[in-house]
């Protein structure tokens, strides 16, 4: 049981990086890699605040703050990309080394633990509020609710704004940039807000994952676009057959079963060391099928 | 099988990404392992291990999990000192004792989901090896009554482990491996009695270099030495490092820096090219080619990390009241053959106090 509930809240945290990555690699077909920096960039701002000493339900301001410092990233990887015509890969490349720096910049140091200040999960406001509506049986289920919460909100948001005109222009912008160019539309500035966006919701990410894990590490951030990817493409594929649930949704899932996978494979006993060529592997795996699978498609049309 | 491989063509460039991807990935991870990471391989795994030990274990057995942060000799030495803690006090692998070890290959996720599972798993207690292994360890068994015991954290009080008394700050404890500072400077200055500047090279991701920089340049003066320091932030920046420092100092010093430390050949060669001695920090340093080190044993520490795990175990001691440990004695270590390379003069006196003399360069 405590394993499905550490899976659960580890890949819903995940799967709001995975939602940032999906608009950069599925939306805006942007090979973003700056998510590896903004990802830890969103726990060193929130760890920095939180060591300041904000407290009580203003830890929640690390959220927030969070995300902006990570649409700030993702702007300047926009800008970088757009206005000094960088290869998309490579703007992202350069973004993810300077944000090392930056993130060491802000925490002053590789590793801070976070055990002694308050978090989203443990601070005097949730507690007073938990304490009033879960009995203290329940009281383990407190950060997944949290969790829970914040990721819906996320995924509202997203949904609805996906639904604006600026939500439109995104889209089309990685489907037929022509379209968006012939509506009179500037696309350089759509990719450089999609970017934004997806960035601030991976160091959003970020941020949960420095206060669940209750500390700060700079190497957290490695492997996070990776993480996104796998979950973005095994929720493409796994899920694509069902038309009702939205494509949001399905990242979501798809992160959750992709951490699922990451505990199962330690749960049975293999060794961790293969883990990275597992992903890489079931990668393949996953990408390969969907592709079998379009061509038939095709053939039949 | 034409279409399998046009498809297989039509992605292609996705392909090339995740390549690179992947590829960025495991460069970051590779700087955690040292030469040493082959003696690991004689280990068994933990699912071989748990196999063997399930079918004659006695009631009244433990399971412990191993959470290992990186692969490395210095740590791999402490896990093997562990177990041989435990089985001095009686708890042995096979017969009351089962390992669950996993090594978190330098990713703090896979720490966490390790630490996780441990817990979930229903561990008796949960050994955690390097500093962000016990904090995930410890943060996953926090209200859960499963005691962490860790080893080789550098500064359990910087870690939020322990506070400023050494007394735990939940049911957490271990042992510390901070390292013995002034003996080694004390020792440079008999060896070195001329040398006016030491160089350390440090990697900037690592807390527990920065802590340990900080203790040398509080007393690096009362021994009459000046200090100079070079972040670097991969291995890829160890050759350009060495050559600047190499350039302004007389000696240099090496901590346990993992990155460094898997570095240590480069730095090594361009120093003797140089006639410059490099120290160590550790016995496996002066093996490979470091003239001497004033370092503790992590064999040592994980025994007794393991001793003190064995009384948690039995219930003799609670780990919320035992303040955290550190080895108090530091050994001298001397590879004879680096000093006749360099044209370093070791008096008997000095080499007669050396826990080991090495002959020869492995």
């Amino acid at each position: 049981m405590e394993i499905i509930l550490g899976v659960l809240c580890q890949g819903m945290i995940y799967s709001i990086m995975a939602l940032g990555v999906y608009i950069t690699y599925k939306i805006l077909d942007f090979p973003d890699m700056t998510a590896d920096g903004t990802f830890p960039l969103g726990a060193a701002v929130s760890t920095m605040m939180l060591t300041q000493g904000v407290g009580s339900g203003w830890t929640f301001l690390t959220l927030l703050a969070s995300f902006a410092a990570g649409a700030m990233a993702g702007m300047l990887t926009g800008l970088i990309h757009v206005k000094c015509k960088v290869r998309d890969l490579l703007a992202g490349i350069i973004m993810m080394t300077a944000l090392y720096t930056v993130n060491l910049r802000i925490c002053g140091k590789a590793n801070v633990p976070l055990f002694s200040t308050e978090t989203i999960f443990s601070n005097s406001t949730v507690d007073s509020i938990f304490e009033r509506l879960l009995p203290s049986s329940l009281s383990k289920y407190e950060s997944i609710i949290i969790i829970m919460v914040i990721l819906i909100l996320c995924k509202l948001l997203l949904d609805l704004y996906m639904k604006t005109k600026s939500g439109y222009l995104l889209r089309a912008t990685g489907d037929n940039a022509t379209l968006v160019t012939s509506l009179a539309k500037d696309k350089g500035l759509v990719k450089i807000l999609g970017l934004s966006l997806a960035n601030g919701l991976v160091a959003l990410s970020g941020s949960m994952m420095a206060q669940y894990q209750r500390f700060f590490d700079i190497t957290m951030g490695t492997g996070t676009v990776i993480i996104g990817l796998a979950s973005v493409i095994m929720a493409a594929n796994l899920l694509k057959n069902i038309p009702v649930i939205k494509n949001t949704t399905t990242i979501i899932i798809g992160a959750i079963i992709y951490r699922g996978v990451w505990a199962a494979v330690i749960v049975i006993g293999m060794d961790a060391k293969d883990m990275k060529f597992i992903t890489a592997a079931l990668l393949l795996i996953f990408l390969i099928i969907s592709m079998e699978r379009k061509k038939k498609v095709k053939m039949h049309a | 099988m034409k279409r399998i491989l046009s498809a297989i063509r039509g992605m292609a460039p996705i392909l090339c990404m995740m390549m690179t991807a992947i590829m960025l990935t495991a460069c970051g991870d590779q700087i955690d392992e040292t030469p040493k990471a082959a003696e690991t391989g004689e280990l068994k795994t933990t699912a071989e291990m748990s196999e063997e030990a399930e079918g004659d274990l006695a009631k009244g057995s433990y399971t412990i999990g191993i959470s290992q942060f990186a692969q490395h000799g210095s740590l791999d030495n402490c896990r093997e000192g562990f177990i041989e803690g435990l089985r001095q006090a009686g708890i042995v692998e096979g017969e009351n004792l089962i390992i669950d070890y996993q090594n978190a290959e330098a990713d703090t996720g896979l720490a966490n989901q390790i630490a996780g599972n441990f817990v979930a798993s229903k561990v008796d207690l949960i050994c955690a090896i390097a500093t962000p292994s016990a904090q995930s360890a410890y943060n996953a068994a926090l209200d859960t009554g499963v005691p962490t015991i860790f080893t080789a954290v550098t500064d359990p009080v910087a870690a939020e482990l322990a506070s400023e008394d050494r007394m735990p700050v939940g049911n957490v404890t271990g042992t510390s491996d901070k390292l013995p500072v002034e003996a080694q400077l004390a020792m440079i200055r008999e060896l070195l009695p001329d040398a006016k500047t030491i160089g350390i090279i440090y990697t900037t991701s690592e807390v527990n270099s920065e802590t340990t920089i900080a203790e040398y340049e509080a007393i690096v003066g009362e021994y009459g030495f000046e200090l100079e320091t070079v972040g670097i932030s991969s291995i890829a920046d160890v050759p350009v490092a060495a050559d600047t420092l190499l350039a302004k100092v007389d000696c240099l010093n090496n901590l346990t820096d993992n990155t460094v430390v898997s570095a240590l050949p480069t730095i090594i060669e361009k120093a003797n090219e140089k006639g410059i001695s490099v120290f160590g920090s550790e016995v496996e340093q002066v093996k490979i080619g470091c003239l001497a080190s004033e370092g503790i044993e992590y064999y040592q520490l994980g025994i007794q990390t393991g001793l003190m795990a064995a009384k948690v175990l039995k219930g003799e001691a609670e780990a919320s009241q035992m303040p955290y440990e550190i080895i108090e004695e530091s050994s001298l270590y001397i590879n004879g053959a680096v000093a006749e390379k360099l044209g370093i003069e070791i008096s008997d006196e000095v080499s007669g106090r050396a826990a080991e003399f090495f002959t020869e360069i492995e």
